[in-house]
C-alpha cells in the first residue's frame, strides 16, 4: 500500500504540474487573441457630407467597441462606382473579414460585391442596396416609407393647387429611387396636385442648385419641391434663397446638416426629412462583428428611424438629439 | 464465505481509480469553489473600489471645472464693471483663447437680448428660438444657474450641444442684468471619455431630473442604440448599487447637482473569467481522469496483478500442500518480498509436513515391533506343554518336531530384526505354526498350500499370514464337529501379491468382518488381524490391505493384497 500512496502522491504532483502548465498556456492563449484584430472594410457612397460623417461616427465607436479594425473610404463623387468597385478589390486583397457597404449604383457595383463574397467576405449593406444575394444584412432607412413621410410633408403645403418638382440624384441609386417611389405612391392619392416635375441631377450642391433654378425657370408654376438627400437638399435650398422664393415654395429636404438646419430656421427649407446616419455606421460594424465572430445571426433588415423635422419641433428635445450629432 | 466475499469485492485498482478520481474531484470543486467565491468578492471589491475613485476623481475634475466657470464668471462680471469697449475686447479674447467658451450673452430683467460675445463667430440676424437664456432658472447658493445640456441656437451655422451658466449681475448703471454663458465642456468631455472602469465600465454625468450632461456614447443614446437606466439612477442614493449584473457608482456634485455615475460590468469581468476557469479546471479533470485510469493499469500490473496471483497460488497451495510448486510472482519491491516470504513458507510447510509423516511413521513402526516382540504366551507354554507331554510318553520323534517348528518359529519371528522378509521365509512361518498347531488339535484340521514358484522371491511383512490363521482355527475351526480345512494360496497378480487364507469352518457375518478390521469389537483375536492390516497400510499405503469375505456354516475367505517388492526393495520402506 506503501507503493499506492506514492502513487496518489505523484497524482496530486502531476496535476498541480498540469494546473499551472495550462493556466500559463491559457493565459498566454488569451494574450494571442487580443494581438489579432478583425478586419473591416466600410466602403461608402461620399465621406464628405455630415451624413456620412456621422456614419462614420457611429461605425467608429462600434469598431472601438468591439475592437476592430476599421477602415473608412468612399469615392469623391457620389456616382462614381467604378472608385468603389475599386475600393471592393482592394479590401479583397487586404484580406479584410468584412465589408459595410453603401452602394452608389445598385447594379453596378454588384459584380464586385459577388466577388467579395465569393472570398468568403461577410457583406453588410447600410442605406443603399446593392444586387447581390449573397448580403447577410441590411440596415438603413426604410427608403420608400421615408419618401411617402416626405410625401406626406409636401401636401402640408398650404396651397390651392399644388405643382411638384422632384430633384432626385443618380436614377441608378437605389435608395433614392426608392424614395421618390414612396414619395409618388403618397401624393398620388391628393386631388390637389396638379402636376410634377422630375429632374435628376448629379449628388453636389452646386449640380442640384443649377438643376433647382433651371426647374424654377421652366416651371414657374411650381409651388412646393421635394429632393432626396443631403447634397441636393443644401442645393434646393441655395437655389431658393438665389431667387428669394422662400415664400413661395414649400420645400422639404433630406438629412441635415448645419448649413440646411441654418435654412429651415430661415425658411428656406420648411422640413426635413432626418434619417439616424449614426446608428447606421454603428449598426453596420456591429452586425459586421456578429457575422465574423458568430455571435449571433444577424437580422436581413434593419431598419432605422426618420423623423420629420419642420422649425417647430426642430428645438424640441428630442429633435435636437436626432439633429444635431454631439461630438462635433 | 471467505471465497464468496473474496469475489464480490472489487479489485484493488478500480478502487484506486476511483479513489483517485474522487479525490482530485473533490479536491477541484472545492477549490473552483472557493476559488470562484473568493474571486467574485475580491473582483467585486476591485470593481467597486475602482469604479468609487473613477467617480471621485471625475467629481473632483468636474468640481474644478465648475470652480473654474465659477471664476470666468466673476472675471465677467469684473470686465462688466469697464466701459463698454475695453468689456468687449476682454471677453471676446476671454472666448477665443477658452475654447470651451462658445458664447456670452446679456439680457435684461425682462430676457431682451443686449450683448452677445461670440470670440467672432457669427450670430443669427433673427433668432428663431433661445435656448440658452431661462428666465425662470433657479439659482444656487453661488449666484448662478446651470441649465440642462442643449443645442447653441443663437449661432450661424453652428449647433454645438452647450450648457449655460446664468448669473444675474449689477451692470455700472445700477440696472440689473443676466450674463449667461454657454459653454461647451470639451475639457470634462475628453477627460470622462479617457475614465475606463475594468475593460467596458465608464463614467457619465448626469444632472438632477435625470438628463445626460455627458456621456462617452452620448451620440449612441441620442440615436436610440443604448439606453441608460437615468429613471433609475435619478432617484437612487450616492453610494454603490448592483442592478442586473452591472455596478453603478453615483456622487451627486455640491456646487453643480450633478451626479457622477460609474458603471461597470460584473459580468464581463468575473462571468467570463470564472467561466474560462471552469472550461481549464474540466480539460484538466479530464486528464487526471485520463492519467488516474493510466496509473491504474500501472498499479494493477505493479501490484494488483501480483497479489492475484498470489492469491491464486496461496489457493493452490491450501488445495494440494505436498505436490505444489511455488513460482514466485513479479511486482512491486514489496509484492515481491511478500512472494519470497509465501516461497519460504511454503517450503517450510512442505519440510515440516515431511517431517511430521516420517516422525508418524516411525512412531507406528516402532510401536508395531513393539506389538509383534510380544509372543502370546499362552500359545508358547501350550505348546511347550504339548511337548513335555508328549515327552513323557516317548514320542521323541514328534517332540523334537515339535521344538524344531517352535524354533522356526520363533527365528522367523525375529528376523534379525527386519519388518519384511521373503514370502518363502513368510511361508515357512506359516508352515511352523499350523504344524505346532496340528499337533496340538490333534489332526482336528487339514490344511494346504497353492503358491506360485515366482512369488516366493517376492517380499512381505512379516507374520502376515500367522494372525490369520490363528483366527481361523480358534474361531473358524475349534468348534466343528468335522475335520477342518484350510487352504493357503499365493499368486501373482500384474504387480500385486495375492495371499488368500480359506477355511471351511462356522464363518461370519458381514457385520463381524467389518468389526474385525475396523477394530470396534474388544476380541483379542481381531487386534491381530487389524495389526497386520495397518502395518500393509503403513509399509505401502492404504490402497493395500485385508479383505474379508465369509458366510455362516460355509467358511471364511481372507484375501491379503501386497505389491510386489523384490530384493533391496523394501529397505527404503
Amino acid at each position: 500500500m506503501k507503493s499506492g500512496k506514492k502513487n496518489i502522491m505523484a497524482l496530486i504532483c502531476l496535476g498541480i504540474f498540469l494546473l499551472a502548465g495550462s493556466a500559463a498556456f491559457g493565459g498566454c492563449q488569451v494574450q494571442g487573441e487580443d494581438s489579432r484584430k478583425a478586419r473591416v472594410a466600410l466602403i461608402v457612397k461620399s465621406t464628405e457630407s455630415a451624413f456620412w460623417k456621422s456614419v462614420q461616427a457611429g461605425a467608429s465607436s462600434a469598431s472601438t467597441e468591439y475592437n476592430l479594425q476599421m477602415s473608412f473610404q468612399g469615392p469623391d463623387s457620389e456616382e462614381d462606382y467604378e472608385t468603389q468597385n475599386q475600393m471592393i478589390q482592394e479590401a479583397i486583397e487586404e484580406g479584410v473579414e468584412a465589408i459595410v457597404f453603401s452602394a452608389v449604383d445598385y447594379n453596378a457595383n454588384s459584380e464586385a460585391i459577388q466577388e467579395a463574397a465569393r472570398k468568403g467576405i461577410k457583406i453588410v449593406v447600410i442605406d443603399s442596396d446593392v444586387n447581390a444575394s449573397q448580403v447577410s444584412s441590411r440596415i438603413g432607412t426604410d427608403n420608400f416609407k421615408a419618401g411617402f413621410m416626405a410625401g406626406e410633408a409636401a401636401l402640408q403645403a398650404d396651397e390651392e393647387e399644388i405643382y411638384i418638382g422632384i430633384v432626385n440624384y443618380d436614377i441608378h441609386s437605389a435608395n433614392g429611387q426608392g424614395r421618390e417611389a414612396g414619395f409618388r405612391e403618397c401624393i398620388a392619392g391628393d386631388g390637389r396636385v396638379k402636376g410634377v416635375e422630375t429632374i435628376n441631377v448629379l449628388s453636389t450642391t452646386e449640380d442640384a442648385r443649377e438643376g433647382t433654378k433651371e426647374m424654377l425657370r421652366n416651371h414657374p408654376e411650381i409651388n412646393v419641391i421635394a429632393t432626396f438627400n443631403e447634397w441636393t437638399s443644401l442645393g434646393v435650398g441655395w437655389a431658393i434663397r438665389d431667387l428669394g422664393c422662400k415664400d413661395e415654395v414649400w420645400v422639404t429636404a433630406f438629412d441635415s446638416n448645419a448649413v440646411s438646419v441654418g435654412m429651415l430656421e430661415t425658411g428656406e427649407v420648411d422640413n426635413l426629412i432626418v434619417q439616424n446616419p449614426y446608428a447606421m455606421g454603428y449598426l453596420g460594424v456591429e452586425t459586421a462583428f456578429d457575422l465574423i465572430s458568430g455571435r449571433k445571426k444577424p437580422e436581413e433588415w434593419v431598419v432605422t428611424e426618420t423623423i420629420l423635422v419642420n422649425r417647430e419641433n426642430m428645438f424640441q428635445e428630442e429633435c435636437q438629439k436626432i439633429l444635431f450629432p454631439f461630438n462635433q | 464465505m471467505r471465497e464468496k466475499r473474496a469475489g464480490d469485492g472489487y479489485s484493488l485498482s478500480v478502487i484506486m481509480t476511483v479513489l483517485v478520481v474522487g479525490i482530485v474531484l473533490a479536491a477541484f470543486t472545492a477549490g473552483f469553489l472557493v476559488f470562484v467565491a473568493v474571486y467574485n468578492r475580491s473582483m467585486r471589491n476591485n470593481i467597486i473600489t475602482a469604479s468609487e475613485q473613477a467617480v471621485v476623481q471625475v467629481t473632483n475634475t468636474v468640481s474644478d471645472y465648475t470652480k473654474n466657470m465659477r471664476e470666468l464668471m466673476e472675471l465677467i462680471q469684473g470686465y462688466y464693471r469697464d466701459s463698454p469697449d475695453s468689456r468687449n475686447t476682454a471677453i471676446d479674447t476671454l472666448i477665443t483663447t477658452r475654447n470651451d467658451t462658445v458664447l456670452v450673452t446679456c439680457y435684461d430683467e425682462k430676457g431682451t437680448l443686449l450683448e452677445t460675445w461670440s470670440g467672432g463667430r457669427g450670430i443669427k440676424e433673427q433668432v428663431f428660438k433661445n435656448l440658452s437664456l431661462n428666465l425662470e432658472a433657479v439659482y444656487q447658493d453661488g449666484g448662478m444657474a446651470i441649465s440642462k445640456p442643449h443645442v447653441e441656437t443663437l449661432l450661424a451655422d453652428y449647433y454645438p450641444w452647450v450648457v449655460s451658466i446664468q448669473q444675474p449681475v449689477t451692470a455700472a448703471d445700477g440696472s440689473k442684468n443676466l450674463v449667461v454663458m454657454d459653454i461647451r465642456f470639451s475639457q470634462i468631455a475628453d477627460y470622462v471619455d479617457e475614465v475606463g472602469i475594468g475593460q467596458h465600465g465608464y463614467c457619465f454625468i448626469m444632472d438632477r431630473e435625470g438628463d445626460l450632461v455627458y456621456h462617452p456614447q452620448q451620440q449612441l443614446i441620442f440615436s436610440g442604440l443604448k439606453e441608460e437606466r437615468l429613471e433609475f439612477l435619478k432617484d437612487s442614493p450616492d453610494g454603490y448599487l448592483e442592478y442586473q449584473d452591472v455596478i453603478y457608482t453615483i456622487k451627486t456634485m455640491a456646487d453643480s447637482g450633478w451626479r457622477v455615475v460609474g458603471v461597470s460590468y460584473v459580468d464581463e469581468l468575473i462571468t467570463r473569467r470564472v467561466r474560462n476557469v471552469a472550461a481549464l479546471l474540466l480539460g484538466l479533470l479530464l486528464l487526471v481522469l485520463l492519467t488516474a485510469i493510466c496509473s491504474s493499469l500501472v498499479f494493477s500490473r505493479m501490484i494488483s496483478k501480483p497479489v492475484k496471483n498470489l492469491i491464486k497460488a496461496m489457493g493452490e497451495f491450501e488445495g494440494n500442500a505436498s505436490d505444489f510448486t511455488y513460482h514466485p510472482v513479479e511486482g512491486s519491491r514489496e509484492i515481491g518480498a511478500l512472494s519470497q516470504s509465501f516461497g519460504h513458507m511454503v517450503v517450510q510447510i512442505q519440510q515440516l509436513m515431511e517431517k511430521v509423516r516420517e516422525e508418524e511413521i516411525t512412531l507406528r513402526k516402532a510401536e508395531l515391533r513393539a506389538l509383534q516382540a510380544q509372543i502370546n504366551p499362552h500359545f508358547l507354554y501350550n505348546t511347550l506343554d504339548s511337548i513335555g507331554w508328549m515327552c513323557e510318553e516317548e514320542r521323541t520323534r514328534e517332540a523334537v518336531e515339535m521344538v524344531n517348528a517352535l524354533a522356526k518359529l520363533f527365528r522367523i519371528s525375529i528376523s534379525k530384526g527386519h519388518e519384511i522378509i521373503t514370502v518363502e521365509k513368510e511361508l515357512e512361518h506359516a508352515r511352523s505354526y499350523l504344524k505346532i498347531e496340528k499337533f496340538r488339535y490333534k489332526e482336528q484340521f487339514s490344511y494346504s498350500f497353492d503358491v506360485e514358484e515366482d512369488c516366493l522371491k517376492y517380499y512381505c511383512n512379516k507374520i502376515t499370514l500367522q494372525p490369520i490363521i490363528e483366527n481361523a482355527i480358534y474361531h473358524g475351526l475349534d468348534r466343528m464337529v468335522d475335520e477342518g480345512e484350510i487352504r493357503i494360496s499365493v499368486k501373482s497378480r500384474e504387480n500385486h501379491l495375492i495371499f488368500v487364507v480359506e477355511d471351511n469352518g462356522i464363518g461370519m457375518t458381514e457385520e463381524q468382518c467389518r468389526e474385525i478390521l475396523e477394530g470396534t469389537c474388544g476380541d483379542k483375536t481381531g487386534i491381530g488381524i487389524r495389526n497386520v492390516n495397518n502395518r500393509i497400510k503403513i509399509y505401502f499405503g492404504e490402497e493395500y490391505g485385508i479383505q474379508i469375505y465369509s458366510e455362516l456354516d460355509e467358511g471364511t475367505r481372507v484375501t491379503i493384497t501386497m505389491p510386489k517388492i523384490g530384493e533391496g526393495g523394501y529397505e527404503e520402506r
